[in-house]
């Protein structure tokens, strides 16, 4: 057990992860490969605040929460939550965590939002009044009383009400700790707001500590106190997000959003971009287009604008807007990954 | 923690089930008898009736051999899907991460949730065959085979606790995701002399048979095929072999199923 101090709801030190997978070559053969997922990622969360995980997929964000869960074992490094250790102190960190892996699975089908509550209530120790008591709380503060779909089989519950339902799992034993796996994927945008005010009124009314992985960064941006950027298993930068957003102050966000004939491809595209304007650029699919994303200092927007648009031309795309705005956190995170959607 | 809270969240998620899946409750039902026709049709393609009294050696009517045994394979076959199935069913569902999260060790989690279940599934399927027991021993008879044939079936399950549990762990540490169980399930029972007696097997069968803990569950059910009157000195060495085994078992399960869970946990099976 670490010393605990009051502040530090969880802490990960130097955590290191590979995964061995193969590679299959003819009928019996096959080629081992080893795939680094965590390279020495270090951070810690303050006790009572939203802190967020960001990174894009496959930059080892689950396997972090994984390992903070006490479902998978680092090769080394050190974790703690609540000053239990995640590997030798497993049990422990089960009685203090509420951990919600995937909205969309993850409950009996032929339950209903209650019966699956009550059961894995028992399976973690809670029983009789205190629990009905509980499970009542829960599915009311998740909203799922209020929508009438308590008593209602899995089975029949929209994507929404999934992610409800699981939150409520992971708020079941009020843990002090929640641990939350992209608890948005997938949901329209009505439902993931209503998520995300859940979230933080969770953390801020009840006074939990909140670790939430995402790969949004408007989510991470509305939603946490503090965020780390993880990118291939390293954590690139841990800050609040003004603070983040301060570090590229000096620098304004150039978005072009195009329509593309059908012979170019967006990542030749991005490619002629990045090789032109030597900038990190991100694109994102929208309104039937791409918005193209530049993150520039303001002295170079009119020269890079015109090198863009000029290069869109020639590439036969039509432009349907052109803005340049102040930096946000998805600017510092391409800023600081160099990331591109494609 | 109490265990009792475990059992009782096995208990409960089984009423639910079978609440709201009234096919799935039918089926339950349907399936002992299913599971007799079968061994008999497979029992009795080996020879014919008189035939199988004849190298069994016993006066013994095949029809009731055969329900002992279809009882206790029903009861062996359930606590190996229950136990080793559920890693995979979990899996499927999604489930399984947040049942390993219960603030117990994974196996103790898998078990204990899992014996409700047993002791249900049991107690329905011997009073599916009580009345045709009953009716083919008389009442003095066919109670003292049902009490016996209780015994086995819930003695039987400690060794097959541990011997289930092993298995579940190889499911989780090699990520077997296909069902194994489903071809593996009926050579077990072959070779435990659930369609013929063990001892009539090839040698090197029946050294396999002599390490399957449910070579002598059906060995003690068999005898309640058999008795007239209750041999207490044969049920009395089949319980001791069985305790004997049920140590092995376990205890080998406690040792190997920690470097199991261990080996899954290290390479990410869940």
């Amino acid at each position: 057990m670490l010393p605990q101090s009051s502040s530090k709801a969880v802490v990960a030190r130097k955590l290191t992860k590979s995964y061995v997978t193969y590679l299959r070559r003819g009928l019996f053969g096959r080629d081992k490969k080893v795939v680094k997922a965590l390279e020495g990622v270090s951070f810690d969360v303050n006790s009572g605040e939203v802190f967020g995980l960001l990174g894009p997929n496959g930059a080892g964000k689950t396997t972090t929460v994984k390992i903070l869960s006490t479902l998978l074992l680092p090769d080394s490094g050190e974790a703690y939550v609540l000053g239990y250790d995640v590997v030798n102190e497993a049990v422990k960190v089960r009685r203090v965590i509420g951990v919600s892996l995937s909205v969309e699975r993850g409950f009996f089908w032929k339950l209903t939002g209650r019966e699956n509550l009550l059961y894995f209530g028992m399976l973690y120790g809670m029983d009789g009044n205190r629990l009905k008591r509980r499970v009542d709380e829960v599915l009311k503060l998740v909203g799922l009383t209020t929508m009438g779909a308590e008593d209602k089989l899995y089975e029949e519950y929209s994507l929404g009400m999934k992610a409800r339902l699981s939150v409520a799992r992971a708020l079941l034993i009020d843990p002090e700790v929640m641990i939350l796996d992209e608890p948005t994927l997938g949901l329209d945008p009505p439902s993931a707001r209503t998520l995300r005010e859940l979230l933080v009124k969770i953390a801020h009314e009840e006074g939990k500590t909140v670790l939430v992985t995402t790969h949004n960064m408007f989510e991470a941006e509305i939603l946490c106190d503090r965020v780390a950027i993880i990118n291939k298993g390293r954590i690139v930068a841990i800050d609040r997000v003004k603070a983040l957003k301060q570090k590229i102050a000096d620098r304004v966000s150039l978005e072009i959003l195009t329509m593309l004939p059908a012979d170019i491809s967006v990542s030749s595209l991005i490619s002629s971009i990045r090789k032109e304007t030597g900038m990190p650029s991100e694109v994102f699919a929208e309104n039937g287009g791409f918005r193209i994303k530049i993150v520039i200092s303001p002295k170079e927007s009119g020269e890079i604008t015109s090198l863009v648009l000029k290069l869109l031309h020639n590439h036969k795309c039509s432009v349907k807007r052109v803005e340049i705005k102040e930096p946000t956190l998805e600017d510092v995170f391409i800023q600081l990954t160099g990331k591109t959607g494609f | 923690m109490r265990l009792v809270t475990l059992l009782k969240a096995g208990l409960t998620l089984d009423l639910y089930l079978f609440k709201n899946n009234r096919a799935a409750f039918i089926s339950m039902l349907l399936w002992p008898y299913l599971v007799l026709a079968l061994i008999l049709g497979m029992g009795l393609s080996f020879g014919n009736p008189s035939s199988f009294k004849q190298k069994v050696g016993m006066h013994i009517d095949p029809i009731v051999y055969f329900v002992a045994s279809t009882f206790i394979a029903l009861s062996s076959l359930d606590v190996m899907w229950g136990i080793s199935g559920q890693i995979l069913f979990q899996r499927w569902i999604g489930t399984l991460p947040y049942t390993l999260i219960a603030p117990y060790r994974t196996s103790v989690t898998l078990i204990v949730t899992y014996i409700p279940r047993y002791l249900l599934s049991t107690f329905i399927n011997i009073l599916e065959f009580t009345p045709l027991i009953l009716l083919m021993n008389g009442l003095y008879q066919g109670s003292i085979k049902i009490a016996v044939l209780l015994l086995a079936a819930t003695i039987g399950m400690f060794p097959l606790l541990g011997f289930s549990a092993l298995f579940a762990s190889f499911l989780l540490a090699i990520k077997e995701e296909s069902n194994v169980l489903s071809w593996i399930n009926p050579i077990i029972l072959m070779f435990s002399g659930a369609f013929y007696p063990a001892y009539l097997l090839p040698y090197w069968a029946r050294l396999i048979s002599h390490i399957l803990p449910t070579t002598y569950t059906i060995e003690l059910a068999r005898t309640a095929a058999w008795l007239g009157s209750p041999d207490l000195t044969h049920i009395t060495f089949l319980v001791g072999l069985l305790a004997g085994i049920t140590i092995v078992y376990n205890l080998t399960a406690y040792l190997v199923v920690g470097a199991g869970e261990k080996k899954a946990m290290k390479e990410g099976a869940f």
